[in-house]
C-alpha cells in the first residue's frame, strides 16, 4: 500500500530535479555553442583567409576566443544559478501535491492531504485534521495507487533546447559579426605566417613519424616569430634561418639514410644532388641487384635527372621535388614492386614536397623581412633624428618616421613618376597566383592598396621634375607647422601690427536745440503734494 | 449528540448524501422545477445559514419552504411582513396572566420560535421590524424585556422579497442582507414545468412531502449533519483562492478587477468568505468528498456573494448586475495550485 506522503515527497524531489535540469539546459546550448565557436575559431579564421583573403589577426582571434569562452562561462554560471533557483522553487511539498492533483484530477484531495500531512509543518497539520482525515487518507491512497513520479514527471528537454537555440543563434551571429568586423587584409608578414601555419597543419595531418611533427612545430615557431611584434627584424631572420637550417639538416640526414639503405642492398650506387638550392643538372645512376634506388633531390627549379637501373628484384625511383623534369631510367625493372611500396613512395613524395614548400615560404619570409628592414634602415639614415618630410617609398602608416615637424630637415626628395612598389615582384609576393590579388591596387579579392611610395610637391625653391599628376592616386597636402616658441623671454608689445582706426567726417553735424518751454506741468499725485513743496 | 460518533466517517458522509438527496426529492415532489433553489435552500439549512429568496408572487416560495420543513420534520412558522407589523408580533411579548390567584407576566413566543421561519415579503415591513429578526438570525436568540430566549436548533430564516411593486417597501439594509447566507432567485417556470404544476395543483390529489426522520429525531440528526459539514477539510491553496475572490470583489482590494472598482461601492464582508467555505463544504460532501475543490467554491460564488456586493449609481444606471461582476471575477481569478 503506497504511502501518499512518501509519494508526494518523491514527486517533489523528482520535480525539483527536472526543473533544475531544464533550467540548466536553457544555458547549456548557448554555452556549448560558444565553446564550439571558441574551439573552431582557428578553422573559421583559416576559411576566412582561404576563401575571402582576409585574415584574423592572432590578437583578435585570441580576443574572440576569450570572449566566447567568457560567454560560455557566463552562460554556464547563469544556468547553474537558474538551476539552483529552479530546484529550490520546485522543491515544494505543496507544489508537488498540486501537480499530482492536476495529473490525477484529484479534486484537490492530494493538496488537502499535503496541507494536513506536510512533514515540514506536521504539528500544524495535525491540529487542523478533522475526524474525516482517515477518509481523505484512503482516497489519496486510491488515487496514488500505481503512481510513479519518474514516469509522470519525465524530463523533457526539447522545449528548453528549442528556446535556447535562439540565444545560441544570437551568440553565433554575434561571433560572425565580430569575425567580419575584425577580419583585416593581411600584412605581408601575416600572410606569410598564415601560409606557414597552413603548411604546418598539412604536415601534421599527414605526419608519418615524430620528425614530421617536429617539422610542423618548427614551422609554427617560424610563423609565430614572423608575427611577433616584439621581435626585431634581425631576430626574426635569425630564427627563420635556424628553422631552415634544421629542416635542411634533417633532409640531409634522411637522404643519407636512404642512400645507405640503397647501398646495403647490393646496389650499384646512388646519385644525388644534395644541394637544395642548386640550379642546373645533376645525375645519379645506380645499378645493382635487390633493392636499389636512384634518387635525385632538387629543391629549386632545375633540370634534374636520375637514373637507376637495377637488375633482378629492385625498384628504381626518381623523385622530382620541385616540378623539375625527372627522367627515371628504371624502365627495365623486371622486379615486382608491391602496392605498399608505392604507397610509401607517395607518402615520402608528399612529405618531401611539403618540406620543400615550407622552405620556400621560409625564404620568402626571410626576404620580406630583410627588405622591410633595409627600407627602415635607409629611411632612418636619411631622416636621422631631426625629422624629415615624407620620402619616396615610405608609407605614412609605418612607424619610425621620425619627427616630421621640422620641414627644414634634409630629406630625400622624391622624383616624380617613380613607383615605390619594389617588393611586388612575384618572388616576394606572398601569393604566387597573380589572380589572387596583389599590392598594386587590385582590390577585387579584398586587398586594399597600401601607399608605399608617393610623391609630394616641390617646396618653394626646390628644383625637380614636375609631378605627373595623371598617375597620382593620392594627393596629400601638408600645412606648414607652427613655429614653436622658445619658451623664455619677456612679452613685447606688437606695435607694428595694423590697428583699427575710428572713422570721422570732415563736416560736423549742427546741434539741434529746442528752446520751447513745456506746455503743461506734470501733476503731482495727491498723496505726495504735502511732501513736495 | 446522536449516533454520529458510533458510525464511521465514511458512513456519516454517506448518511449526509442520503438525507440531502431524500430531502431534495421530497421537496421536488411538491415543487416543480427550481432544483437549484431547492438545493441551495437545503444547503443553507445544513450550513446553518439563512436564505433570501427573491421572486415574483405565485412561484411557490412558501410552498417550497413548507415542503422542506415537512420533509425534514421540523417546525415551521410563517410571518407575513406588512408595514404595520411590530417587532413583538414576530418575537413575542410578555402577557399578564393569572394563575392560582397570582398575576404575573408570562412570555408568549412569537412566530420566530420555530425551526424554519418564513418571512414573506420581508421588505414590506418597517426597518424597526426588520431589525427585530437580526438578533434571532445571528445569535439564535431573542431578548424580550431583558430576558433572553434561545431559539431551538436547527434554526433557519427563509425570507422572500418581491422584486416588483417596490412602492411603499423598505429595502433591507446592508447589515441585514449580509446576514443571509444565500440569496437565491426564483425564475419563472418553464412551459413543461408549468404544465406539471397545473397537473399537480388542479387535480384531485395533493402532493405532500414525506418526512425523512422519525418524529422528534430530526433536529438532532440535522445538527449532526451540520457538524459533519464543518468537519470537511479545506486545503491552504483553496483558502487563498477564497480570500482572493473576496479581495477581487472589494473596490480597492488586493487583486480587484477594474469592473469592481468601477461599479461597486462596497465588497463582501468576511461573512461572504464564510458562506463560500460552508457552501463549498456541503458541495464537497454531496460529491462524496471530504475535501473542498475549486469546483465546489465556484459553484457557491454567485449565491453567496451576489447580495453582498453594493453597487454604485453607475452600475444601476448601466444595469450592470452583481452576477455579471462576479462572473468576470471568476473568469479572471487564477487558481493557486500550491
Amino acid at each position: 500500500m503506497p504511502n501518499p506522503v512518501d509519494i508526494i515527497s518523491n514527486s517533489r524531489n523528482r520535480i525539483a530535479k527536472v526543473a533544475a535540469i531544464r533550467a540548466f539546459v536553457y544555458a547549456l546550448v548557448p554555452a556549448t555553442t560558444a565553446l564550439a565557436l571558441a574551439v573552431g575559431l582557428d578553422a573559421i579564421a583559416d576559411s576566412t583567409w582561404e576563401v575571402y583573403g582576409y585574415i584574423l589577426y592572432p590578437a583578435h582571434a585570441e580576443l574572440l576566443s576569450d570572449a566566447m569562452v567568457i560567454v560560455a562561462g557566463v552562460c554556464l554560471a547563469v544556468g547553474a544559478v537558474r538551476a539552483l533557483v529552479a530546484y529550490r522553487g520546485a522543491n515544494d511539498f505543496m507544489g508537488a501535491a498540486g501537480q499530482i492533483d492536476q495529473r490525477l484530477d484529484g479534486h484537490e484531495e492530494i493538496v488537502t492531504l499535503a496541507t494536513l500531512a506536510d512533514p515540514a509543518n506536521l504539528d500544524l497539520g495535525r491540529a487542523r485534521r478533522s475526524p474525516l482525515f482517515p477518509v481523505l487518507w484512503r482516497h489519496a491512497i486510491a488515487y496514488l495507487e500505481g503512481f510513479d513520479p519518474k514516469l509522470e514527471f519525465e524530463l523533457e528537454v526539447g522545449e528548453p533546447i528549442r528556446r535556447s537555440s535562439l540565444l545560441a543563434a544570437v551568440i553565433a551571429g554575434l561571433m560572425v559579426l565580430a569575425t567580419l568586423g575584425l577580419a583585416r587584409p593581411p600584412t605581408p608578414a601575416m600572410a606569410e605566417a598564415a601560409k606557414l601555419n597552413k603548411i604546418a597543419r598539412e604536415i601534421q595531418n599527414s605526419a608519418t613519424g615524430p620528425s614530421d611533427i617536429a617539422l610542423a612545430a618548427r614551422a609554427r615557431a617560424a610563423a609565430a616569430a614572423l608575427t611577433d611584434p616584439k621581435l626585431p627584424p634581425e631576430e626574426k631572420v635569425k630564427r627563420l634561418q635556424e628553422v631552415m637550417r634544421e629542416i635542411e639538416s634533417e633532409q640531409n640526414q634522411k637522404k643519407n639514410q636512404e642512400a645507405s639503405v640503397g647501398a646495403k642492398g647490393s646496389n650499384s650506387g646512388a646519385g644525388k644532388s644534395p644541394d637544395l638550392n642548386a640550379k642546373g643538372q645533376s645525375k645519379g645512376e645506380g645499378k645493382g641487384q635487390g633493392t636499389g634506388k636512384g634518387e635525385t633531390s632538387s629543391v629549386n627549379a632545375g633540370n634534374n635527372e636520375s637514373k637507376g637501373s637495377n637488375a633482378g628484384s629492385g625498384a628504381g625511383n626518381g623523385k622530382d621535388k620541385n616540378g623539375s623534369k625527372d627522367k627515371n631510367g628504371s624502365k627495365d625493372n623486371s622486379g615486382s614492386a608491391s602496392a605498399s611500396k608505392d604507397k610509401d613512395k607517395d607518402n615520402a613524395n608528399k612529405a618531401q614536397n611539403q618540406s620543400i614548400e615550407l622552405q620556400n615560404e621560409l625564404k620568402k619570409a626571410q626576404a620580406q623581412i630583410e627588405t622591410e628592414s633595409a627600407k627602415n634602415t635607409a629611411a632612418g639614415q636619411a631622416g636621422g633624428n631631426h625629422g624629415r618630410g615624407p620620402q619616396p617609398g615610405e608609407s605614412p602608416n609605418e612607424k619610425g618616421g621620425g619627427d616630421r615637424l621640422n620641414q627644414n630637415a634634409e630629406g630625400k626628395i622624391p622624383r616624380p613618376g617613380t613607383q615605390g612598389a619594389k617588393n611586388n615582384s612575384p618572388a616576394e609576393n606572398p601569393r604566387s597566383n597573380p589572380d589572387q590579388g596583389s599590392n598594386l591596387g587590385d582590390t577585387h579579392l579584398g586587398e586594399t592598396p597600401a601607399a608605399r611610395n608617393y610623391q609630394r610637391y616641390l617646396k618653394p625653391g626646390e628644383k625637380g621634375d614636375s609631378i605627373d599628376i595623371r598617375d597620382a592616386r593620392y594627393v596629400m597636402f601638408r600645412l606648414p607647422n607652427a613655429i614653436p616658441s622658445a619658451g623664455t623671454g619677456k612679452t613685447v608689445l606688437d606695435t607694428e601690427r595694423p590697428k583699427a582706426t575710428t572713422p570721422y567726417a570732415n563736416v560736423p553735424l549742427a546741434p539741434t536745440r529746442d528752446d520751447a518751454p513745456p506746455d503743461e506741468r506734470q501733476l503731482v499725485p495727491p498723496r505726495y503734494r504735502e511732501l513736495i513743496h | 449528540m446522536g449516533a454520529a460518533p458510533q458510525i464511521s466517517p465514511d458512513q456519516r458522509v454517506a448518511e449526509f448524501r442520503r438525507v440531502f438527496s431524500r430531502a431534495q426529492t421530497e421537496v421536488s415532489r411538491v415543487i416543480v422545477g427550481h432544483q437549484e433553489v431547492i438545493r441551495k435552500t437545503l444547503t443553507a439549512l445544513f450550513c446553518g445559514g439563512h436564505v433570501l429568496i427573491e421572486g415574483v408572487p405565485g412561484l411557490g416560495k412558501t410552498l417550497m419552504v413548507k415542503a422542506a420543513s415537512d420533509a425534514l420534520g421540523l417546525s415551521f412558522k410563517r410571518v407575513q411582513f406588512t408595514p404595520d407589523l411590530m417587532p413583538s408580533d414576530i418575537i413575542g411579548t410578555q402577557v399578564l396572566t393569572e394563575s392560582d390567584g397570582r398575576r404575573e407576566f408570562q412570555f408568549k413566543p412569537g412566530p420566530i420560535f420555530a425551526h424554519i421561519v418564513l418571512g414573506d415579503e420581508i421588505n414590506r415591513a418597517t426597518p424597526k421590524t426588520q431589525s427585530a429578526v437580526l438578533e434571532a438570525m445571528e445569535e439564535h436568540q431573542v431578548t424580550v424585556f431583558g430576558v433572553t430566549h434561545t431559539l431551538a436548533p436547527p434554526y433557519i430564516v427563509l425570507a422572500t422579497q418581491n422584486p416588483i411593486e417596490l412602492e411603499g417597501t423598505y429595502p433591507l439594509p446592508e447589515a441585514q442582507m449580509d446576514r443571509f447566507l444565500f440569496k437565491v432567485v426564483m425564475g419563472a417556470p418553464k412551459p413543461e414545468e408549468l404544465r406539471e404544476i397545473l397537473n399537480r395543483t388542479t387535480g384531485v390529489q395533493d402532493a405532500h412531502a414525506q418526512a425523512i426522520f422519525e418524529p422528534g429525531l430530526a433536529p438532532q440528526a440535522i445538527e449532526d449533519l451540520k457538524a459533519l459539514v464543518r468537519e470537511v477539510m479545506v486545503a491552504e491553496p483553496l483558502e487563498r483562492y477564497i480570500i482572493g475572490i473576496i479581495g477581487a470583489c472589494t473596490p480597492g482590494g488586493v487583486g480587484a478587477i477594474p469592473e469592481v472598482s468601477q461599479y461597486l461601492r462596497f465588497g463582501p464582508s468576511p461573512r461572504g468568505a464564510q458562506a463560500l467555505i460552508l457552501c463549498s463544504k456541503v458541495n464537497a460532501l454531496l460529491a462524496g468528498r471530504v475535501t473542498v475543490s475549486y469546483e465546489d467554491v465556484d459553484d457557491a460564488i454567485v449565491p453567496a456573494l451576489r447580495h453582498r456586493l453594493l453597487r454604485n449609481f453607475q452600475a444601476e444606471a448601466e444595469n450592470v448586475s452583481s452576477e455579471s461582476i462576479l462572473e468576470q471575477v471568476t473568469k479572471r481569478l487564477k487558481r493557486p495550485r500550491a
